[in-house]
């Protein structure tokens, strides 16, 4: 679904991302750790065309979306929940969701709508609610509808596990198992590995901008450099 | 389904009913400012500066769009302003005898014509510089109102530094305030309904909105090339009202007016930036205009003028501490702003009592309203921006609703 090949990114004069090879099948869950720094976030923005490869090749169902503008990578079907949520807070909550769905211009959104807040009861009860009253996971949470909303083929989830309690980190990442039970393919950028590598079918591991490990996400919990660097032993 | 999500959909009689109502008021102000001028044909100048304060509602309004909805920090307003009266006076004077128009139909079209040139002013500088974020927007904007100055200066075919003359003199009050009118309509309905949520979302986040699959670009140009329509089609009633103008009358204090009268009222509400363009257009008029009982200009003697300035810094002192460290009821933090404000003027003449006893200050003989005009100014707006610095209305707008429900309540209360 997704291949990204030979990806170099850079800052300035600043490597961000060296030679990055990987690959999304349609119905997977991905998962890419590592720690701060690594280049996580630019691989994300690279794909969701925020930032601009200098070379390298990314594509999504076999078109190129190398240069494409962000607006219209998400109407190609792939939709960010960018790094630290970055919701509208002077916003309603209600208002957040429609500028997720703002690509689409098809009747189903209201319905849309429906289906997302059924599987987050605790948006639904804040609709009316100005975005910046929500506290941090509710606030992940609309995160994720609103990137929802945009119906996409690959949801991109960049930390959305940052900044929250244990109890509520279980139940994001049990979010993101149901919502690719359903068929939702799913790209995510996380630190905490060990939730990371259980929830993926496939991993890779980000060390200063390359690739230095990929397999199965279980192989990798396994991993003895994993566990040294990424499980804490 | 859950009530918390149907769809609204406001009743056929509550939709037009308040547009219709709107409307309504909208042509009868209209007309009253039209007819205005009867009473008012001894005071001309007053009368003048009501219909010209319509200009400044809309500048500050299409501003407030560019700067206050959508968030990019322009401060070249007068530029568009420049461009339309221009474009508009240069074509009158060039082809208004040859044509069989009537005079209000041509300036109809020429506010058209005014509104076009801004907005591919506006466009052709809009699309390079709006890629560009906060401070280094500011600066290309700023020069460009200054470039545009100039080459009206350097170019002799539209009059140069000495001004364009404008034939025949066209003065349309009604037409004034009606684009006042219109401006405040767009930009309201813009912001209220779905249209405007992509404008709003890059204010508050450029990222997330491209995330969203909003083009930045395009909403930033689009918020830009709608405002300095307005303002070029402002131009051309001006350029008509005046029958002359110079590169002068756009300088760059006018946008900083425009600037000021937007950030006073509330960056983002359509209702402080009419409010505040009004006041701050009249408000050093008015003061130009004051006389003593007997009909000499007001002297502010050296006491008052001393007195005033301690009186005024300790209302922000006091009012500020009102604001932050007291917590009670709205009404009851109310009644003690109104306090302090009472205590200040108390203060005020007490200062002037004691500054009256030293001679040297009492023998003054003390500065004419007129050129303490702009400093009474200068002081309102620092008062304004120390007190509430998100601006009067701050994000709120008139509405309606608002106004029914303060009724409403009151009849409540009442029975």
């Amino acid at each position: 679904m997704l291949q990204v090949n030979g990806l170099n990114v850079f800052y300035g004069a600043i490597q961000a991302l060296n030679d990055v090879t990987l690959e999304v099948q349609e119905g997977e869950v991905v998962s890419i750790i590592g720690s701060n720094g690594a280049g996580k976030s630019t691989l994300l923005r690279s794909i969701s065309g925020l930032n601009r490869p200098r070379t390298g090749e990314i594509k999504f169902l076999d078109e190129t979306i190398v240069g494409v503008s962000a607006d219209k990578i998400v109407d190609k079907g792939i939709s960010q929940s960018p790094e630290g949520r970055r919701i509208f807070t002077n916003m309603t909550v209600r208002e957040n969701l429609q500028l997720g769905a703002f690509s689409r211009k098809d009747n189903e959104i209201e319905s849309d709508l429906e289906k997302v807040m059924d599987r987050f009861p605790r948006v639904r009860e804040r609709l009316k609610q100005s975005a910046g009253t929500l506290s941090g996971g509710e606030q992940q949470m609309l995160a994720i509808c609103r990137a929802l909303m945009s119906n996409p083929k690959l949801l991109l989830l960049d930390e959305p596990s940052m900044g929250l309690a244990p109890n509520l980190v279980t139940e994001i990442f049990s979010i993101i198992k149901e919502l690719n039970d359903e068929g939702t393919t799913i790209l995510l950028v996380e630190q905490n590995a060990h939730r990371a590598l259980e929830v993926a079918h496939r991993a890779y591991v980000l060390e200063t901008g390359k690739v230095v490990l990929s397999g199965d996400g279980s192989d990798l919990l396994e991993d003895d450099r994993v566990k040294e660097y990424y499980l804490g032993g | 389904m859950n009530p918390a999500v149907e769809i609204q959909k406001p009743s056929l009689l509550k939709f037009w009913g308040s547009r219709v109502i709107s409307a309504i008021a909208a042509i009868a102000f209209c007309a009253g400012i039209q007819s205005l001028g009867g009473p008012l044909a001894d005071n001309e100048f007053l009368y003048r500066i009501i219909v010209l304060s319509g200009l400044y509602v809309t500048l500050a309004v299409s501003l407030n769009l560019i700067n206050g909805i959508t968030g990019q920090f322009s401060i070249g307003h007068a530029a568009f302003y420049q461009v339309g009266a221009y474009t508009a006076g240069y074509l009158t004077v060039r082809m208004f005898s040859t044509q069989q128009i009537g005079e209000v139909p041509w300036l109809i079209l020429m506010c058209l014509v005014g509104a076009a040139a801004a907005a591919i002013t506006g466009l052709i500088v809009g699309l390079p510089s709006l890629r560009l974020k906060g401070d280094y927007l500011a600066i290309v904007t700023l020069g460009f109102g200054e470039i545009i100055r100039i080459i009206a200066i350097n170019i002799d075919e539209v009059g140069g530094a000495y001004g364009l003359s404008i034939v025949p003199k066209i003065q349309s009050p009604w037409l004034i305030w009606a684009l006042a009118i219109l401006c405040i309509a767009v930009c309201r309905n813009l912001l209220k309904t779905a249209h405007g949520l992509p404008f709003l979302a890059v204010r508050e986040d450029e990222v997330a909105s491209s995330a969203m699959g909003v083009s930045t670009t395009k909403i930033k140009v689009t918020a830009f090339v709608i405002g300095s329509s307005f303002a070029g089609a402002a131009g051309a009633l001006l350029a008509h009202y005046e029958a002359f103008i110079t590169p002068d009358m756009f300088k760059m204090e006018v946008s900083f007016i425009v600037l000021t009268m937007v950030v006073i009222g509330g960056t983002g509400s359509i209702t402080g930036s009419t409010v505040a363009a009004l006041a701050l257009f009249l408000l050093p008029e008015w003061l130009r205009g004051l006389k003593e009982a007997n009909g000499d200009a007001l002297v502010v003697s050296a006491p008052q003028l001393l007195g005033a300035t301690l009186a005024i810094i300790a209302y922000i002192a006091l009012a500020r501490r009102v604001r932050d460290h007291y917590h009670g009821k709205p009404i009851q933090k109310a009644g003690f702003q109104f306090g302090v404000a009472a205590a200040s003027l108390v203060l005020f003449f007490l200062f002037k009592a004691v500054f009256a006893q030293i001679g040297g200050l009492a023998g003054h003989e003390g500065w004419e309203i007129n050129s303490l005009r702009m400093a009474i100014f200068a002081a309102v707006l620092i008062v304004i921006m120390l007190l509430r610095p998100q601006g009067v209305f701050g994000h709120h707008e008139f509405s309606w609703a608002w106004l029914k429900s303060l009724f409403v309540k009151k009849k409540q209360e009442a029975s």
